[in-house]
């Protein structure tokens, strides 16, 4: 099954040769985001664990750029990485919560332990990675994901500044361009359409405090 | 028996009062058309629609209010089928086959049974909710915080157990909507947890905003870099909105026994109706002669968790009205409703104020037929709703979601925090993660907290609590032996695909 997803897949190599460009970026990305984790330790008062964690992450993403390590589901190993950085983070952000008093958690508690058991989960999520084929990573495309963060991010920005109908209009025309068979016409039709329907919804049907218009101060 | 029967009685000439059918009508209606808009999901849609409610009596006003509460149930069941977003936590399982129908081009058919199981589960919770209230009150106090998070355990393996794909992958999704709910003010001592010193995470994350992220947004980031010939829902003719004859036999089965597994699970409190849809689900599965289908579009995978939620929901008025304790969120809002019309919710409701508890109990019955009866004709509405070319379809989500988000708290921020969130889902996507066991650990992870802790504080921090009480020791093994179980044939199939190789 792997052999279809993935035509030409990667013997496990233990060389030191400098590996192909996955390795390499994927490699460099884990070893800069230990880093970023290891500097963000230095910054609280408690940070054994999460220093070792993040020592350790800088050397597997070395380990992974010099081609060291035999990855053969990138999907889980990278995967696993990445929810080991998660719950790094966690560990450093409540690492200044005060723990277990007597018998009584405190409020860090609980995430520093879910934390502890999910880096125990990602790594064991990356070490599959290692030990099972897998399919290669798909490729992570531009156009649209931006575009339709760019109308979520650019809604959130004009709603409270430029009121309802403008930011249902815009938001909806810079979604509509991360289409590749969007029209023009046909668009700004759809968009003053869906305006006026949401703004009888939500404003005079359900009665909801929204302001439709920019305010001008 | 005959006091039950009595008891019926009263409550069926309360709801069949003019008056109280109309507001049950209007309320299955308007929570119907409010559901149904992708992103806004019950619990949005009772939150706001609750003022309307406060001018009519207090009996009136509960049963509208239940009605809503099927509506946008129902509703919300509706998107999970038509565009992949589910409206609430109850119906994420229902995207897995129900999305995968319409897919096929058998969204009428998928809905159709949604409403006919609903139903038939609606007719059986409601003699069950008259007929064991009291009994299961009892059954229910024996409940302590080492019991509910036990439970709470079992609940989350379930999720694992049917997650398509890898097991630990699964767990690791439900250890990280754990942790993300955890992040806001501590609820005992208030203080601030992993919020970075930004004022708006202090509340946390809302269910609401991490659901359209990583459900909604996702979906549609994905489906813009698929060609648009394989572009799911526009390209399928749709065939025939009435469940073939075919259907119904297929579906029986699966009803019945996601009715019963709802009545059950419902009871107890601690997102009931969650549990209960995702362990129909599983149980259908494990016991289906094929279930390879399942995550394919088959229509077990919809009839048993759309009758074990609702039938859920209706058992979970249970602890709402025996003890006081809103088992979710929507009860929570039932609880606001009771309070402004001067009725505390507890086990006095059932005593001084008879006619009200069992005209509510009855006006579910009829709010589960109001739905029937409205639905099954709009099924076709529902379904053109498909016909609109993706290219405008995905732009409307997207606004409408935004509008959404926006409503519940008036808070910009959170319309970002989906955003978000809609990235998290499509990283997840690209790396096999399963988000719907992300977002069940999301929603239990405050409960859960809370009563681990409150068990540890008991047991003077004594962690073999959960296995020294009987009733926490067999829920938890249960939840062992289940995780085994279904370890065992993907530890076999793993090896065979080694072996293979």
């Amino acid at each position: 099954m792997s052999e279809d997803v993935n035509p030409s897949p990667k013997p496990p190599s233990f060389g030191f040769a400098i590996s192909n460009a996955s390795n390499l970026r994927g490699g460099s990305l884990v070893a800069l985001c230990g880093l970023a984790l290891l500097v963000a330790t230095f910054y609280v008062s408690s940070p054994i664990v999460p220093r070792v964690v993040s020592i350790a992450l800088i050397l597997i993403g070395l380990g992974v750029v010099a081609g060291m390590v035999p990855i053969r589901a990138p999907r889980d190993f990278y995967g696993g990485l990445v929810l080991v950085m998660l719950a790094t983070l966690a560990l450093v952000s409540s690492a200044e919560l005060p723990g277990q008093r007597g018998f009584a958690f405190g409020p860090g508690t609980a995430p520093r332990l879910f934390a502890g058991i999910l880096i125990a989960l990602g790594a064991a999520v990356s070490i599959v990675g290692l030990s099972i084929e897998g399919p290669q990573i798909e490729k992570y495309k531009i156009r649209g994901p931006v575009l339709v963060l760019a109308a979520i991010f650019g809604f959130a920005a004009m709603i409270r500044h430029l009121g309802l109908v403008p930011a249902t209009f815009l938001a909806f025309m810079i979604s509509i361009l991360g289409s590749t068979e969007m029209r023009w016409i046909e668009s700004v039709v759809a968009a003053a359409a869906m305006t006026l329907f949401c703004v009888v919804l939500f404003v005079y049907l359900l009665n909801l405090p929204f302001q439709l218009w920019p305010r001008f101060y | 028996m005959s006091d039950l029967l009595a008891n019926l009685a009263m409550g069926f000439h309360v709801a069949a009062n003019p008056y109280n059918i109309l507001f049950c009508l209007l309320g299955a209606l308007v929570g119907t058309l409010v559901g149904v808009l992708p992103g806004v999901g019950s619990v949005a849609t009772i939150a706001m629609l609750l003022p309307i409610t406060f001018g009519l009596p207090p009996v009136g006003a509960l049963i509208m209010l239940a009605g809503i509460y099927y509506g946008a149930q129902y509703g919300g069941s509706t998107t999970s089928v038509l565009v992949n977003i589910p409206g609430e936590a109850t119906s994420v399982i229902t995207c897995l086959d129900g999305h995968q129908m319409a897919k096929q081009g058998r969204a009428g058919p998928a809905l159709s049974i949604a409403a006919i199981g609903s139903f038939f589960a609606g007719c059986v919770a409601t003699v069950l909710v008259a007929a064991l209230g009291a009994p299961l009150t009892s059954l229910a106090l024996l409940f302590g915080p080492a019991e509910y998070f036990s439970l709470m355990c079992l609940g989350l393996i379930f999720a694992v157990v049917l997650a398509k794909g890898s097991l630990l992958k699964a767990i690791a999704m439900v250890v990280t909507g754990l942790l993300l709910s955890m992040i806001g003010s501590d609820l005992e001592t208030g203080a601030g947890r992993m919020t970075f010193d930004i004022p708006e995470l202090a509340d946390g994350i809302g269910f609401a905003n991490i659901a359209m992220g990583v459900f909604g947004f996702a979906e549609i980031i994905r489906n813009l870099e698929l060609p648009p010939e394989s572009r799911d829902i526009l390209k399928t003719k749709i065939s025939g909105l009435m469940p073939t004859r075919q259907d119904l036999i297929d579906s029986s089965g699966a009803i019945a026994r996601g009715t019963l597994i709802g009545s059950l699970v419902g009871i107890l409190p601690g997102g009931g109706a969650v549990i209960a849809s995702f362990a129909a689900y599983t149980f259908e599965k494990k016991i289906s002669k094929h279930p390879e289908r399942f995550g394919r579009g088959a229509i077990q995978g919809v009839a048993a968790p759309e009758s074990a939620n609702n039938a859920a929901a209706q058992t979970s008025f249970i602890p709402l009205l025996t003890l006081g304790i809103p088992p979710n969120a929507v009860m929570a809002l039932m609880v606001g409703a009771m309070t402004i019309h001067g009725i505390v919710p507890g086990p006095q409701v059932m005593s001084k104020q008879p006619e009200l508890f069992w005209g509510m109990i009855a006006s579910m019955w009829l709010g589960n037929l109001m739905l029937v009866i409205i639905n099954l004709p709009l099924v076709g509405i529902w379904v053109s709703l498909l016909r609109v070319p993706y290219r405008l379809l995905y732009p409307s989500i997207i606004v409408f979601c935004c509008i959404g988000i926006y409503s519940i708290n008036n808070s910009p921020f959170d319309v970002s925090i989906a955003a978000i969130f809609g990235i998290v889902g499509y990283w997840l996507l690209k790396h096999d993660f399963e988000p719907a066991p992300l977002l069940l650990g999301f929603v239990l992870g405050p409960l859960m907290e809370e009563n681990l802790r409150r068990a540890m504080l008991i047991a003077r921090g004594d962690a073999t609590v959960f296995f020294t009480r009987p009733i926490s020791a067999a829920l938890l093994s249960t939840a062992i032996i289940l995780l085994i179980i279904a370890g065992m044939p993907k530890i076999r199939r793993r090896r065979d695909e080694v072996f293979v190789e």
